[in-house]
Order: C-alpha cells, then structure tokens, then sequence
C-alpha cells in the first residue's frame, strides 16, 4: 500500500512536471486518496454496525486486513456463545427433568433461578418473582428460621397445606463459607413421611397393645410365686417365667420411651439440671447394687449446670451407666465424669469391660443391635438403651462420641452445646449427694 | 409500582431498611396463617395441646407487630418517605393491624377447639368448618403472596373471594341452626362451632382488607369502599395508560 502510493506521488510529480503546476497534480492526488481512505472507513464502519446481517466488505491493501482480523474475532465470539447458549439450553432441560426442586439465591436470598419443579412445588412464577426474597413466599416459620440460621443443619421439613398436603425438604447448599450465592434444594419427601408416621404409629400402638395384656400375666405369676400350696416342681419355672415377663415389660417400656422421643411432641420443658448431683445419685444407686464392679469413681470438674429435660437427661446417663455395670467384670472399674470447656459440656462413663471391636461402634445405637448376642440376652436389656441415648441427645443438639478397645474398656461421652451451660444457681444448698462445692472432687471407694 | 422500585434509592440503608420491613411483614404473615391452620386443625382432630398451643402463640404475634410498628415511625421519621414508599409504609401499618386481628382470631379459635376436644365430635367430623377453613387459609396464603409480588390484579381477584366466604358461613350458619333444633342437647357445642365459623369469616374479611392495602400500595387508590367492578375497571384504565406510555 505504501509503495503504491509513492508511485503514485511520483507519477504525480511527473504529470505535475509535464503540464507544469507539481503542487496541483500533488494536492489532487493526495485530496482523492483521503477521499478513498474515508470511504473505506465508512464502509467499515457500516459492517461493523450491522455485520449480524452482511457479509464483509471486499477491501484490499491494509483495511482487508483489517476486516479479517475484525471478522475472525467475531466468528471466534459467536461460536463461543453459541456453545454456551448450548450448554445453557442442555442444563435448563436437564434441571427441568431433574426429581428435585432448585433454587439459586442471591446474597440477600433474593430468587435468581429456579427450575420447575420448585416453581410448580412453592407456586413461583417465572418472571414475576426473579428478584423477591425467596422468604417473602416461601413463609413457612420453621423455613425461615432455618434460613436465617442455618439450624438445623441437615435442612427443614415443613407441610405444604396447599391443595396437594406435601411435605417439602428443604437443604442449602452453600459452595464455600463466603459464597455470595447458595442454591437451595427442595425435596417431596410425602412418602418418606407417611412410610416412617406408619412405622412410629404401629410401634407405639404395638407396645401399648401389648402392655395390658403382660400385666395380667405379670399379675398371675407374682400370686402363683406367692402362693403357698404350689407343687415345689413349678417354683423355678414360674421363677423363669417372672424374669421373662419382666424383661418384656422392659422392651415395651423402651420401646414405648424410644416412640414418644422419636414422635418430638410432648416435649418435657427445659430447665436447670444438676448433672453432678445426678451422676451422683446414679453412682450411689449402682454401689448399693449386689453385683457391680469394685471401684465407682465420680469425677466432678464443673459445678455448672444443663439446660435440659431432667427425665430425658436422666435416660441418657442411666441407660449408659447400666450398660458400663453390665459389661464390667467386679474387678473392673467404671468412672463417671462431668465437666465443661469451650466447646461446651460433657458426660463420660467410663469402664473397663469387654469393649467393642471397631467394626461394631458405629451400629451401636441402631434398635436391636446387640454385638454379642447370647452373651447380652442374658444381662436382659432391651436393645434400646442406645436407641433412646442416641434420640434424647439429638433433642438436646447433643453428640454421643465411643472410644474403645476391645478387652481393655469403652468411653461413652455425651457432647452438649456451649449454650445449654448455665451457672449453678446461688441460692442452692448443697446436699449430701451433690458433691460441686470443690471445683473438682473425686469419690471413690474400693 | 414494581418490584425494582424499592431498591432504587441511592441510600442503600434505606432500601435496606424498606426491605426488611416488608420481609418482616410477610414473616408475620406466615407465622399467622401457620396458627391459622393449627387452630383449624385443632379442631378438626381434637387436639387439644394444639389448641393451646396455639392460643398461647399469639402473644408472639402481638410482639411482631409492635416491632414492625415500630420500625415504620421509625423510617417515617427519619427517612421521610415520599410516594411509593410512603404507600408501602402506611399500607404497612395497616397490613400489621389486620394481621394481627387474623391471629387473635386464630387464637380465638384456638381455645374454642381445646374446650371442643373434650366433648364428643359430630358425625361430620368439622367438614364444613375444615372447607371453609381451607378457603380462608388459602386466601391469606393468596393474600400475602400479592403483598409480596405487589400484584394488584391477583389482589382484586382473591378481594372478589370473600364472597365466597360469606356464602359459606351463611351455609354453616343454616346448618347449625337446624342441628340445635333437632337435638337441643347439641346446643353448646353447636354455639362454639358457630363462633369458630364466624372467626374464620372475620378473617376472610381481614384478608380483603390486605387485598385492598396491596392495590393501593401498587395504584395509590383507596378502593376499600367502591365495589369490585368498579375497582376492576380502574385498574383496567390504568393499565391501558401505562401501556399507552411506554
């Protein structure tokens, strides 16, 4: 292009020599090729503006290589669109077949996004609601409260009265702590719901069928045992007969415990309990007891107290503190243990039983689960201890930790939130069995 | 009035402020239409520990609404608010108050199904009263749904809904009066069931009312006194004008 134009300039020169006036011959020149330079713009400028719709200008010399380039970058573009518009369209289509509603929330949990099955399950309308706080439509008062706190953590179940009567899961998904965004997943968990209320309404009714007709066995057996005049060949199997049935009574006892825990209504109100003068109390009930291990030894680091249902609390710690008696030998040792630190308080019982094999621990608190099973149908438990220890924590926001090794002992640990500590109140007088006046004071008899 | 007009202040504080006022009233609004459908269901089981339950809840209520109250002088002392926040502002304290009504009305219900559980239920097991529960429940449901999306068309629409209602309690009205007289014995609890129905016709009302606050916040237009059609056809001009404008 360059060398064109000082061709051309010298063939300018040259005319301009011929007829005499260089600097006209020059100016028209020059005045022409900014003419053609401008055009050549415009028409650039004119593509550019509508080059969804024209092909590009044909141009050669330096403005050619300029549209090239401009087209190439523009092809590039619109193939990389046109691949995310794809993968966009594949996404909605795969999110519209997708079981499971979503919700894609703003910061202020403003609704970005959903797919249909949220907008069909919470009656959302595509455009109308992008924008409103997914809170102002969603009202149920457990929902929000998750919202707000997050609480509980593995999401809300919450019953949609509407026309259909679901019940709706909700779960947020936040991708890291300080996402601006969160996706909330909702669930139909209708069926889940009438499957476990038939499984929690046939246990409750069994066992309550099943209690009044062991009464009256219970009744008969304990006249037969009394009664005089009975032939001495049936005294030991009504001796049998008594045991058994009073085992059963026990099983219908828990299970009917475990069913009223489980159904988290008659919830009993929550006050200030002094878990040092229970343990206490336990301690002395197990030492007056025939057959118990040698060395009871009660551990009392805190005299704070727990905020907690004292009948449920006391559940727990039995139920644990009957398992440590049972699988301890008399020459073992049980060690019960309070205290309080930053991430709150805790309850340990600790033996020197059998223990339990690794394998073993996390199927401890399943119903019926026994590790040994001849062995611990003798000892006579229910097979629920664990069930309802496991239940009445969750109730409290508590965690149940064991550590064990087999033959050498198990630690039971029972973990409750920072803000169920509650100083001991001032105006408490100490009695005998609640030994917290020492910040720590250990009791043991050998 | 849409939706974006809230957040068009340059002062985010005060659109924040106005945001939260609403999402408070909507909360209110959820939390009242839950005791709503707890007391209806109170009855219909014969629950009685729901019953009180939820007559002991409203004191709860009662505390949303003197927060939300205050948060409105508030905003209208020293934000003050002009056009269509002023609206959401008044139409607010409005809402608050009706509202409110809705959940002593619940509350009312409430004790009325605790004191029904001890006596033994009729054949029909509350259907009429679950029915008509169901539509009174669905329209504050509706209701606050047009709060929040500010849609005046779909508030006009449930408003027309009270009819409804008034039909069905004038139903359950009849029906009452012709058990009592087939069996006085029947009376006392056929008088309780008249009061749980009567509360549930309040509550529609209260529900229109939201309806009428929603259209004014959105038009600026008090249409509690005119009639429905007229209203309609208000809203219609309106409608036409903007879309003549743009």
């Amino acid at each position: 292009m360059i060398s064109r134009l000082s061709i051309a300039v010298v063939v300018a020169v040259l005319v301009g020599l011929v007829i005499g006036r260089v600097g006209w011959a020059l100016a028209i020149l020059l005045g022409s090729y900014v003419i053609a330079q401008l055009w050549n713009l415009f028409r650039l400028e004119q593509w550019l503006r509508r080059r969804r719709l024209l092909t590009p200008p044909d141009m050669n010399g330096l403005w050619g290589e300029v549209i090239a380039i401009v087209d190439r970058i523009y092809r590039r573009k619109q193939f990389h669109k046109s691949r995310v518009i794809g993968l966009l369209r594949e996404f909605r289509r795969l999110t519209t077949a997708m079981p499971e509603g979503a919700i894609l929330l703003g910061p202020e949990h403003e609704i970005l996004w959903f797919n249909r099955r949220a907008g069909d399950w919470l009656s959302l309308r595509r455009r109308r609601d992008r924008g409103i706080r997914v809170e102002n439509l969603v009202r149920h008062p457990a929902f929000v409260s998750y919202l707000r706190d997050g609480t509980p953590v593995d999401g809300v179940i919450v019953h949609d009265s509407g026309e259909h009567g679901r019940w709706l899961s909700f779960t947020i998904v936040r991708p890291g702590d300080d996402a601006e965004r969160s996706l909330l997943i909702v669930r139909d968990v209708s069926h889940e719901m009438q499957v476990e209320s038939m499984r929690k309404d046939f246990v409750a009714n069994a066992s309550h069928e099943l209690r009044s007709p062991l009464t009256v066995i219970t009744g008969y057996l304990d006249a037969l045992a009394d009664d005089q005049g009975l032939d001495p060949a049936w005294s030991a199997p009504i001796q049998e007969m008594r045991r058994q049935s009073e085992r059963m009574s026990t099983i219908i006892n828990d299970l009917l415990e475990l069913s009223k825990l489980e159904s988290g209504e008659r919830r009993l109100p929550e006050q200030p309990v002094d878990i040092g003068g229970m343990l206490a109390l336990l301690r002395r009930e197990v030492s007056s007891l025939e057959q118990r291990p040698r060395t009871l030894t009660l551990t009392v680091e805190s005299d704070a107290w727990l905020l907690a249902a004292e009948g449920e609390i006391h559940s727990i710690v039995s139920n644990l503190v009957s398992n440590a008696v049972k699988y301890t030998p008399v020459e073992g040792e049980i060690e019960l243990r309070w205290w309080t630190d930053d991430g709150g308080a805790h309850v340990s019982v600790r033996d020197t039983g059998v223990g339990i094999a690794p394998e073993n621990i996390p199927r401890l608190t399943e119903r019926f689960y026994r590790v040994d099973s001849g062995r611990s149908r003798d000892m006579g438990g229910s097979g629920l201890g664990l069930a309802i220890v496991k239940h009445a924590l969750q109730r409290h926001e508590g965690t149940l930790t064991v550590a064990s090794v087999e033959g050498v002992g198990s630690t039971f640990t029972c973990h409750f939130p920072a803000h169920r500590v509650v100083p001991r109140p001032d105006d408490y007088a100490d009695h005998d069995a609640a030994p917290h006046a020492a910040s720590e004071r250990r009791i043991a008899d050998a | 009035m849409e939706k974006s007009d809230l957040s068009h202040h340059i002062l985010s504080r005060y659109n924040d402020d106005l945001e939260r006022v609403r999402t408070n009233v909507l909360q209110m609004g959820g939390f009242v239409e839950e005791q709503l459908k707890q007391a209806v269901e109170a009855l219909v089981q014969g629950d009685s520990r729901l019953g009180e339950q939820v007559a002991r809840s409203d004191v709860k209520v009662n505390a949303m609404e003197v927060s939300i109250d205050d948060d409105c002088s508030r905003i209208l002392a020293t934000r003050s608010p002009a056009a269509g926040d002023l609206r959401l502002i008044v139409a607010v304290i409005k809402t608050i108050t009706d509202l409110e009504r809705i959940g002593d009305e619940a509350q009312k219900i409430g004790y009325i199904s605790s004191r029904l559980a001890a006596v033994e239920r009729p054949a029909d097991r509350y259907r009429e009263i679950k029915h008509l529960g169901r539509i009174v429940a669905d329209m504050v449901h509706e209701a606050l749904d047009t709060f929040a999306r500010l849609d005046a068309e779909a508030a006009v629409a449930i408003a027309k809904k009270d009819r409804l209602v008034d039909e069905e309690y004038e139903a359950i009205q009849r029906q009452v009066i012709t058990f009592m007289m087939e069996d006085p014995r029947t009376i006392r609890r056929a008088l309780d069931v008249l009061w749980v129905a009567r509360a549930l016709e309040r509550i529609g009302d209260h529900a229109k009312n939201v309806c009428e606050y929603v259209v004014y916040m959105v038009y600026g237009k008090d249409i509690r006194h005119l009639s429905m059609e007229d209203v309609e056809k208000h809203i219609e001009s309106r409608a036409q004008r903007a879309i003549g404008k743009s």
